[in-house]
């Protein structure tokens, strides 16, 4: 079996892995058009390294890790995009909003920034579909910089040193980063159960 | 004797008290990181007299779990994306060329 070489059929790509690595990017990119390119991106990568290609991992294994490195471009530009031109960064990092600015309660929640419910969601009322489509809606309402952040760390799995070195950020800024993400996702998914 | 050091150890709970903001940052913080012992004496003593970051540490576990469900969605077949028939039909197209050109 190890010996016989796998090989690659780019003829099948499209029908084979299409989908799958459209999910795959959708889910990290949060947006349909930009996931499309991304796929077609992968394949014409791969058709370009074809030679490359070692029979070492299944074809699927290798369209994703080309797949994947491209992903991580499009965090890094997102990231970078979004600091320099918008300068939101001072912006989503600090807490103004979300906290009491003057004593004597600086720090403490904001009236209706903090949670209501115990619980984010109502348990068992809303099906698993409806839950799945709030966590990707609001994902994609993330300011860019924190969604690059967020996904890298949560859906990604990546190691945190790895998402610093490709954000170019050091770890007080990712842990700062989550937290606003996590703070803005909350709030996010609690609006949308409210409604 | 004892009055002495039930006061001590007032002193020693309260003597830096950290707000909701402080307390916000932890718990996301504890979700990839390991708390050393101050932090999360100050952490659990805020959780202790605060029942907004009480909802708020409830919260972001749950939170933390749904991301995990919704990423473990999508990488099974059962996801239901599907690459727009145009597009494929456009991707079939271009990979054709690519390999009739070589």
């Amino acid at each position: 079996m190890s010996e016989e070489k796998l090989i690659l059929e780019p003829q099948w790509w499209v029908e084979r892995y299409g989908d799958y690595l459209f999910n795959y990017a959708i889910v990290r990119v949060n947006d349909q058009e930009k996931a499309e390119d991304l796929v077609q991106e992968t394949f014409l990568a791969g058709l370009k390294a074809k030679d490359n290609f070692q029979g070492k991992s299944s074809e699927r294994t290798w369209l994703i890790s080309i797949l994947k490195r491209k992903i991580i471009d499009t965090y890094r530009k997102q990231y970078a995009s979004k600091e320099t031109s918008m300068g939101t960064y001072e912006q989503d990092i600090s807490d103004g909003d979300f906290y009491r600015d003057e004593d004597p309660f600086k720090g403490h929640w904001l009236e209706g920034k903090g949670p209501h419910s115990h619980s984010l969601m109502p348990d068992g009322e809303l099906e698993q579909k409806e839950l799945m489509k709030i966590i990707q809606w609001c994902i994609s309402h993330l300011p860019p910089n924190l969604a690059s952040a967020f996904v890298m760390k949560m859906i990604d799995e990546a190691e945190s040193d790895e998402v610093c070195k490709e954000l170019g950020i050091t770890p007080s800024n990712l842990w700062v980063m989550l937290h606003r993400a996590r703070l803005k996702m909350r709030q996010c998914i609690e609006n949308n159960w409210l409604k | 004797m004892i009055r002495k050091m039930v006061h001590r150890m007032l002193v020693f709970m309260s003597r830096r008290m950290i707000s909701c903001d402080e307390a916000s940052y932890l718990v996301s913080y504890r979700s990839e990181n390991r708390l050393g012992i101050k932090m999360w004496w100050q952490l659990n003593m805020h959780l202790l007299t605060c029942h907004l970051c009480r909802k708020y540490a409830h919260q972001i576990a749950q939170l933390n779990s749904v991301v995990d469900q919704y990423r473990e969605s999508c990488s099974h077949e059962t996801c239901e994306h599907h690459l727009p028939e145009e597009t494929s039909a456009k991707m079939q197209q271009v990979i054709s060329k690519e390999l009739s050109a070589k």
